[in-house]
């Protein structure tokens, strides 16, 4: 099993700890990850993309139209790395919108790509960490049980990385992006 | 771990004695890696941030050549910087072992340059490796300095940020246990009609691609990690294949220790780009082409660009690099070119090179490069008898680590010039290692700490002003002191040390200022902050046609309030505004 994902977002916000529970929850599953990040010269603010590749790849770059998961945490940067999808490929995108405009939309069809939209900064706001709306996006990937990826497994693996008072919000935020995606699409 | 992590486990499980370093993308995280492994193991190695990286090099020379396993680290770059000792020590007897670890930076992604650190070792006869994952490069550290102890001479081993910063899980060994065999020679068994010569990051890459094409049949792959001297098998390949592809980074080494014949593909004759990083789609592009035209197979992958077309639709929001929202070099920045605006601003490395974009850094050469030309600029304008201000930058780290003769220099033969220290108590680029006025070493103990103050003193520089650049009054009026301290005779360069901790690191963090900002609500949509401050937290709402603060970046520090023309804390500032002559301003 090869799987390729794309994890995107800004700085300071958490791409690389969601990146680094999905490496390290393949880990735990058997499988050999890799990851390569970039993150550029800004120390916060800036795009921040992690790739991630499972299986028996040999390096941690993906190739355009290559990416079998995009994980936006935010929209913007879903657009950015729209490139890397692959055909029939699947995407999570942090927006509160629940449409994306129409000609992205069509394009997404035409491609066959599975597309979810998910308030992740709302459902981390309301549980009183703005920070954590990562965790919303990796609870609701976690629900469809992709590869090596199951909900318990990320949520060992989450438990191991994050401390103190983090941990519990984070969770917290995790089981609500669950819940999310088993009251939409279960 | 990551790569870095890595090196850092081999050369610790190889017997690591000593080990000296300059923070560095992509090279920092080495030696705190060191000084983690070290401490597990309970070991006795001896670990420190060098002042430079020729200081690294020499002190880490100095061990190896009195006996012990020894080992320095840096950029490419920083490789320029320890010249010297290595030019000289290559060929030294060495009674221990010295392993360089030097890491390239294709792209660049965070340099000046890309330099190709392999290049070098060819030229002058060192040993080097090039490993071609976090894992390999784990194995090639405990190799190579075992080599180096075995041989008596330094060795090098080449890094890239691909390398460094990727990451893998790495198995852990009992120091002294490892068994490492280079993992060189014949890869793939395809045919002789192409033959591909790889190293690196490359390497990896090329596998993952030919894999993607499905041509591991018709493609034969050797794969090099000693890169030089290199091994006699790799001639017998060559002379085995009809056609050879060269892909490595950063620069035409194997290419050209292969030999230039007709039968290679590389950069000589534009197969392979000249300059930027091989991704995955440059070598896919590169394999694609070459595999047509010699006719072993045909292009497969076309990309849709109907997916451009589609993204025509949407605006995304450019994100250059940027300096933090609640930076303190943006206000320091501010206040230098809102005093200044037609000033020369010689700038320098590190993070607020970014103080390009509030038009407060005209110059970035290499590091303390910005004081050495604030004095060539000053004595070219003096020359023809023109008199304007220079307004040179330069960081804490940098300022230690090559600015004391270039300022010793100008103030021997009074260069009229500011001197702006942004210190910020940290190398915060590079993951906020200490500098020698932290006065804490690399294992977060406690040293002696060194103060720019004193330094700047002790050169006998009359003009110095220590202050918060938040305080933009006085950051301002401090700069137009200065100006006029230097107007008069036999002045030496000016300096105001603009201090404030760096908002990143653990004393910085936890600044509380603000309430809230109201720059909102009298805004009238002129973009002044958001166009010349440019801090990330400011957003402009296109349907209000006002500033919005996005309060997840915000750290309400305020400053923006005084840039903005329309509060009356930037009102208040307005005396200290500079002039901009039509002339220039219509050239700008």
């Amino acid at each position: 099993m090869n799987l390729e994902i794309v994890c995107a977002g800004i700085g300071g916000r958490g791409v690389l700890l969601a990146s680094t529970i999905i490496i390290e929850a393949a880990v735990r599953a058997g499988y050999h990850a890799m990851a390569s990040d970039e993150y550029g010269m800004s120390q916060r603010g800036g795009s921040v993309v992690s790739l991630v590749k499972i299986g028996t790849s040999q390096s941690p770059l993906i190739g355009r139209e290559n990416g079998d998961i995009l994980l936006a945490f935010e929209e913007s940067e879903f657009y950015r790395n729209l490139i890397f999808l692959k055909k029939g490929g699947m995407a999570i995108v942090n927006t509160a919108k629940d449409a994306l405009p129409e000609k992205i939309n069509n394009l997404l069809v035409k491609r066959k790509n599975k597309c979810f939209f998910i308030a992740a900064d709302d459902i981390a706001k309301e549980k009183g960490m703005i920070q954590a709306s990562n965790m919303a996006i990796l609870g609701f990937f976690s629900y469809f049980r992709i590869g090596p990826y199951t909900r318990e497994g990320i949520l060992e693996t989450l438990k191991e990385r994050t401390k103190g008072k983090f941990l519990e919000k984070n969770v917290d935020v995790f089981q609500a992006g669950y819940t999310l995606a088993h009251s939409s699409h279960g | 771990m990551i790569g870095n992590f890595a090196i850092a486990r081999g050369l610790v499980e190889a017997g690591l004695e000593l080990a000296a370093a300059y923070p560095g993308t992509p090279s920092s995280e080495i030696l705190p890696g060191v000084v983690e492994f070290n401490r597990r193991e309970k070991g006795n190695i001896h670990a420190e941030w060098s002042t430079n990286e020729r200081c690294a090099m020499e002190v880490a020379f100095g061990a190896a050549l009195s006996g012990r396993k020894a080992v320095c680290m840096m950029k490419q770059v920083g490789l320029n910087v320890a010249f010297p000792p290595l030019l000289r020590g290559r060929g030294k007897h060495l009674e221990g072992a010295l392993v360089i670890v030097c890491c390239d930076d294709p792209g660049p992604q965070s340099s000046q340059t890309e330099q190709d650190t392999r290049l070098l070792c060819t030229l002058f006869d060192i040993p080097v490796f090039d490993p071609a994952s976090p894992k390999e490069a784990g194995d090639v550290a405990y190799y190579a300095l075992e080599y180096s102890f075995k041989r008596k001479i330094p060795v090098i081993i080449r890094s890239t940020h691909r390398v460094s910063h990727a990451r893998e899980a790495i198995e852990l060994f009992t120091p002294g246990t490892r068994k490492v065999k280079l993992d060189e020679g014949l890869k793939l068994k395809g045919g002789k009609k192409l033959g591909i010569v790889t190293a690196g990051m490359s390497h990896s890459i090329t596998m993952d691609v030919i894999s993607e094409l499905g041509m591991s049949d018709q493609i034969s792959l050797y794969k090099v990690v000693q890169v030089f001297p290199l091994d006699k098998r790799l001639k017998v390949f060559v002379e085995s294949v009809d056609h050879v592809l060269v892909v490595e980074e950063t620069d035409s080494t194997l290419e050209m220790l292969i030999g230039n014949g007709n039968k290679i593909f590389g950069r000589a004759n534009g197969y392979v780009p000249g300059a930027g990083e091989l991704t995955y789609d440059v070598v896919r592009g590169i394999v694609e082409r070459i595999t047509e035209e010699i006719g072993i197979g045909k292009r497969a992958f076309a990309p849709d660009l109907h997916i451009e077309e589609a993204l025509q639709s949407v605006t995304i929001p450019p994100r250059p690099p940027k300096l933090c929202a609640g930076c303190s070099h943006r206000a320091s920045f501010h206040a230098m070119s809102y005093v200044y605006p037609e000033a020369i601003f010689p700038g320098d490395i590190g993070c607020y090179t970014l103080g390009i974009a509030q038009g407060a850094v005209d110059t970035c050469i290499d590091m303390g490069g910005g004081v050495t030309l604030a004095a060539g600029f000053y004595d070219t304008f003096s020359q023809d008898n023109n008199v304007i201000p220079i307004l040179a930058s330069v960081g804490d780290s940098t300022f230690f680590h090559a600015c004391l003769p270039p300022l010793y220099d100008a103030v021997e033969k009074n260069k009229k010039f500011t001197l702006v220290i942004l210190d910020n108590s940290t190398t915060a680029m590079t993951g906020m290692q200490p500098t020698p006025q932290s006065g804490v070493t690399a294992d977060g103990t406690h040293g002696n700490s060194l103060e720019i103050e004193d330094v700047v003193k002790g050169f006998g520089i009359e003009f110095l002003r220590v202050l918060d650049p938040y305080d933009l009054s006085l950051m301002m009026s401090s700069l137009k002191d200065a100006q006029a301290y230097l107007a008069g005779e036999n002045s030496t360069p000016a300096v105001i040390i603009a201090r404030r901790v760096c908002l990143l690191s653990g004393k910085g963090k936890d600044q509380q200022f603000f309430e809230a900002i109201d720059l909102e609500e009298n805004c009238t949509g002129c973009k002044t902050c958001i166009t010349g401050f440019g801090c990330p937290a400011l957003l402009f709402d296109e349907e209000k046609k006002k500033v919005k603060i996005d309060d997840a970046l915000c750290i309400k520090c305020g400053i923006c309030l005084y840039v903005c023309p329309r509060n009356e804390k930037g009102k208040s500032l307005s005396m200290f505004k500079g002039k901009r002559s039509p002339k220039r301003a219509t050239k700008a």
